[in-house]
């Protein structure tokens, strides 16, 4: 078998753009629609990224200038940190597909390639250089980036400085692409956008379509969401090449202290533990009785490791020897092979489940906030569920928001994978069939299709488990399936709460109105009849209505969901 | 047997005061209620067949005492409680100033538009009689007597003299077509009856018949001819000569399962108008004819008619004449021998006689002999 490093030596030697163009698919740039949305997730990302680590209120403007047939410029500014000279041409032209440095932090991007790969993509379609014009505060840089495709590096072909008496911070990208289409559809800019910023309350996005038309999504949170931290794998979700690259990036003495300390829940204990396994795993291996062997290996399954140990009389110490010998030796000279007993043996074993403080979920208030100031709902619910674990050692965690009547109209499932929206593949994402298996009748919904109903849902996670490379929709896996499911139902049930409420009501209103409009035949009826005066009378009946039908003041727990 | 006008057992009731009190209590009744903050209701005995029964002892269908309350506060009632009172306010005016409308008038004198809104007070007139029909229930008052009219059919002729309002004249005296039966005959006197009981005849024929023979001077009666079923106008006429003038009532009708219902109608009085049974039926009524026994009797086997509808033992029967013959079997005021007998002739030779069948003897034949004869010999059916 070939080594992992072998085959990363073989990828940096073909062409970068040749590269790029077989995996065009996977880096989100297929077609004219999407590409153009990845272009513009891509510079937004980075932004929304950058104001987040420099803890900074987001203010983003995208505009597309239409410069020909399917020929746009396109623009990308924020108030962002800004970017040191010296690192430009690291944030434009590094390729960094490939590597897995930045696995086990939950971000935006996970595409691994970021904004470099726009501008290859401008590069390759135009032909043109990416302008940046940034600044930490100090001078203003313009630069023209393009990347070097053979040295995989970004390269400023020229380089202008602005003095900056305002003091404006922040960046801006201008690229120009061909190829693409602005489109006002549910895959283009303006809908990405809009998703975008009511998964982001706290980021203000502005965007001028090529007719020149200005559409804002202001802010309405204050909350700058924290920073991901970065987590620990856990031993139940990493496959052999990230236990095998880790190892040999790792600078610890032995294999033992690279398991301890890089691993979550990872004990001195449980190497020994992890000892025994490999061994009876390699033991159970050797067995040639093939009924002997499923019957240990059933064993070992269950947990029992000493007694299918023991069964091998002698031998097994011998072997066990061999096994703690590996813990020993330098990280550096970990095998694949044995990387990949490691990994076994973590299958069979039991762990604590993996901490969960890296998820950062947008959470139940600035849901509601960003549904209620992009949507405008007359009524509005979320929930965020606590973390759980898929795969056996996978952090996740679900969200979900409800939006109700108001503006809305007709129904609508918005999905995001870590705040991102996910425009493609909706038919094969585990959000839509969670979400098409609730029974809506229930939750005085009788129609979902039909219904003025926004249904946000967002998985949250270090790995979310993507069907395919596009990145556009979520596995059907059960825990996660479950979650999203518990969580609309809880959510939704408030909405019937609401709906049952509102009904009430406003069958009140119309009962009273109904009684009221024949109070004047009623009234001059009986004042023919009886010969009281029809002011007199019209009063009594008012004041029985009155005392008979009240209309139900708004309970506490429904203001509550409705204000939000 | 010699029929002779019997002693009265009612007196004429008509008091246009009782009806309009009626309503103002009704209306008050209502006021005092809003005022002490209750829901008001009306109370309305229920229509319809579960709600009728035959009383075997004053010998009619009367109604049942279920009561459907209708409130005002329910938006389901609402709109029927309000027509009621409009209607109810309409009528006092009727009343009180002595005019008579029709239903369909009353239907039209309050439709309008409810102010401020696209609904009418009543969208048609199937929505008004109904609720003339319930206050007829509730108040226990007919709707003659509070001035809107039912549909007029039938006349009279014979020797008593009729007040109408201002006009009075001797029903014997205005040509051979007699006096046409308003629709309301509350009003109505009778300050003379020079005759020893009443001829209720079906068709117009037969009594026009009877009148050119001189059946009633020679028989000294009162022909009266319901022209087919008989109106509310006519049955209160009948019942009223029953009871305030003491003349024993005799029907003639058709020899058929509708001629014996119409008998059947003006004697016990009706599913539908069951509320009324009191004030429009005549239990003490006596069938003369036609029977199935005439036919052999007379000889009149050749002039028969074949009955309509499917017979009861042929696939999808009975219906037609069958189906309302197999009902009058079962009527509670035809379980006597004789109408049994009469009903089941009927279903086994699945014949039917009229009337003028009699004229194949002769054109006097129902007049001379016919009539005198069976009165005379007291051959009436119960």
């Amino acid at each position: 078998m070939a080594e992992a490093r072998d085959l990363f030596k073989e990828f940096k030697v073909q062409s970068v753009s040749e590269f790029f163009r077989r995996n065009a698919a996977m880096l989100g740039y297929t077609g004219k629609i999407r590409s153009l949305t990845t272009i513009i997730h891509e510079a937004v990302t980075n932004s929304l990224d950058a104001c987040e680590e420099a803890g900074i209120l987001p203010y983003i403007r995208v505009e597309i200038e239409e410069l020909g047939k399917e020929h746009y410029k396109v623009i990308v500014e924020d108030n962002g940190p800004g970017i040191p000279e010296e690192y430009i041409p690291h944030v434009f032209g590094k390729m960094l597909a490939g590597t897995k440095a930045h696995r086990n932090i939950q971000s935006r991007g996970q595409q691994g390639i970021g904004i470099s790969g726009a501008v290859m993509f401008a590069q390759i379609t135009s032909g043109k250089a990416t302008r940046v014009i940034t600044s930490t505060g100090g001078e203003i840089v313009e630069a023209w980036v393009k990347i070097d495709v053979q040295k995989n590096e970004g390269k400023i072909v020229k380089k202008l400085k602005h003095p900056n008496p305002k003091g404006w911070r922040g960046t801006r990208i201008e690229l120009e692409v061909k190829d693409v289409k602005y489109v006002r559809s549910k895959q283009g800019v303006y809908w990405y956008l809009k998703l975008t910023a009511i998964a982001n309350p706290h980021a203000h996005i502005e965007l001028v379509e090529p007719d020149g038309k200005l559409v804002v999504f202001p802010r309405s949170s204050e909350d700058i969401p924290e920073p991901p931290v970065e987590m620990k794998p856990h031993p139940k979700g990493v496959m052999v090449d990230d236990v095998y690259t880790m190892a040999h990036r790792s600078k610890r003495s032995s294999v033992r202290r690279f398991l301890v300390s890089e691993f979550s829940r990872i004990s001195d204990k449980k190497v020994d533990e992890l000892i025994k396994y490999i061994t009876a795993l390699r033991l159970i291996k050797s067995e040639t009785n093939k009924e002997v062997k499923e019957k240990l290996y059933e064993k070992l399954v269950s947990g029992d490791v000493d007694s299918v140990l023991r069964a091998f009389g002698r031998k097994w110490k011998k072997e066990l020897e061999k096994v703690a010998k590996i813990m020993d030796k330098s990280p550096e000279k970990l095998t694949w092979h044995e990387a990949e007993e490691i990994v076994e043996a973590f299958k069979l074993m039991k762990f604590l489940a993996p901490p969960t403080h890296g998820l950062r979920p947008i959470g139940e208030e600035n849901i509601k906030k960003g549904l209620t100031s992009i949507l405008k709902p007359e009524f509005v619910t979320a929930v965020t569920r606590a973390p759980r674990v898929y795969a056996g050692g996978i952090p996740f965690q679900v969200e979900v928001g409800l939006a109700y009547g108001g503006q809305i109209q007709g129904s609508e499932i918005l999905r995001y994978a870590n705040r991102v929206p996910l425009l493609f593949d909706a038919g094969s994402c585990v959000i839509t069939s969670a979400v098409r298996s609730i029974d809506w009748k229930r939750y005085k919904i009788d129609s979902f299709d039909s219904a003025p109903l926004v249904v946000l849902v967002n998985v949250v996670s270090v790995h979310v488990p993507y069907t395919s490379t596009g990145k556009q929709s979520i596995a059907d896996i059960d825990e996660i399936h479950n979650e999203i499911r518990l969580a609309l139902m809880d959510a939704a049930r408030r909405l019937s709460f609401y709906l049952g409420g509102k009904f009430r009501r406003m069958y009140q209103v119309k009962r009273r109105k109904t009684l009221e409009k024949y109070l004047p035949e009623i009234a001059r009826s009986l004042h023919i009849l009886t010969g009281e005066p029809e002011e007199k009378i019209k009063e009594y009946f008012l004041k029985l209505i009155e005392s008979k039908i009240e209309v139900e003041e708004v309970s506490e727990v429904e203001a509550e969901e409705a204000e939000a | 047997m010699k029929l002779k006008r019997q002693k009265p057992k009612e007196k004429f009731s008509y008091d246009p005061q009782k009806v309009l009190k009626k309503l103002e209590d009704l209306a008050w009744k209502i006021l005092e209620e809003v005022k002490s903050g209750k829901n008001p209701y009306f109370d309305v005995p229920t229509r319809g067949l579960n709600n009728v029964y035959f009383d075997e002892e004053a010998r009619l269908i009367k109604l049942g005492d279920k009561l459907s309350r209708r409130y005002f506060l329910n938006v389901a009632h609402a709109r029927k409680f309000t027509q009621t009172l409009i209607l109810m306010a309409y009528i006092k005016r009727l009343v009180s100033e002595g005019k008579h409308a029709s239903l369909r008038e009353a239907y039209y004198a309050n439709k309008h538009t409810i102010p401020g809104t696209r609904e009418n007070t009543f969208e048609d007139q199937s929505e008004s009689d109904p609720i003339i029909e319930d206050l007829e229930r509730m108040l226990g008052v007919l709707r003659e007597e509070m001035h809107i009219t039912a549909d007029r059919r039938g006349y009279i002729y014979g020797d008593i003299v009729i007040k109408d309002g201002e006009d009075e004249f001797n029903a014997s005296k205005l040509g051979t077509g007699g006096w046409a039966v308003p629709g309301t005959v509350e009003h109505i006197q009778f300050p003379e009856v020079n005759v020893d009981y009443v001829l209720v005849v079906e068709t117009a024929a037969m009594a026009d018949r009877l009148i050119e023979e001189k059946y009633p001077k020679k028989e000294n009666c009162l022909i009266v001819a319901t022209q087919g079923q008989a109106s509310r106008g006519v049955r209160r006429l009948i019942h009223r000569l029953h009871y305030e003038e003491g003349l024993p009532i005799i029907v003639f009708t058709d020899g058929d399962p509708y001629g014996w219902y119409i008998y059947s109608t003006i004697k016990q009085g009706s599913i539908n108008l069951a509320y009324l049974s009191e004030k429009l039926a005549t239990p003490d009524a006596k069938f003369v004819g036609m029977t199935m026994d005439d036919i052999k009797e007379y000889n009149l086997e050749h002039v028969t008619e074949k009955l309509k509808g499917i017979p009861p033992d042929k696939k999808g029967g009975p219906t037609g004449d069958y189906k309302r013959l197999i009902e009058e079997l079962n009527y509670p005021w035809f379980q006597n021998k004789e109408w049994q007998r009469q009903l089941k002739l009927a279903l086994k030779w699945g014949v039917r006689i009229e009337q003028q069948a009699l004229a194949n003897k002769s054109l006097e034949f129902v007049a001379k002999e016919y009539l005198p004869e069976k009165i005379r010999e007291g051959k009436l059916l119960p």
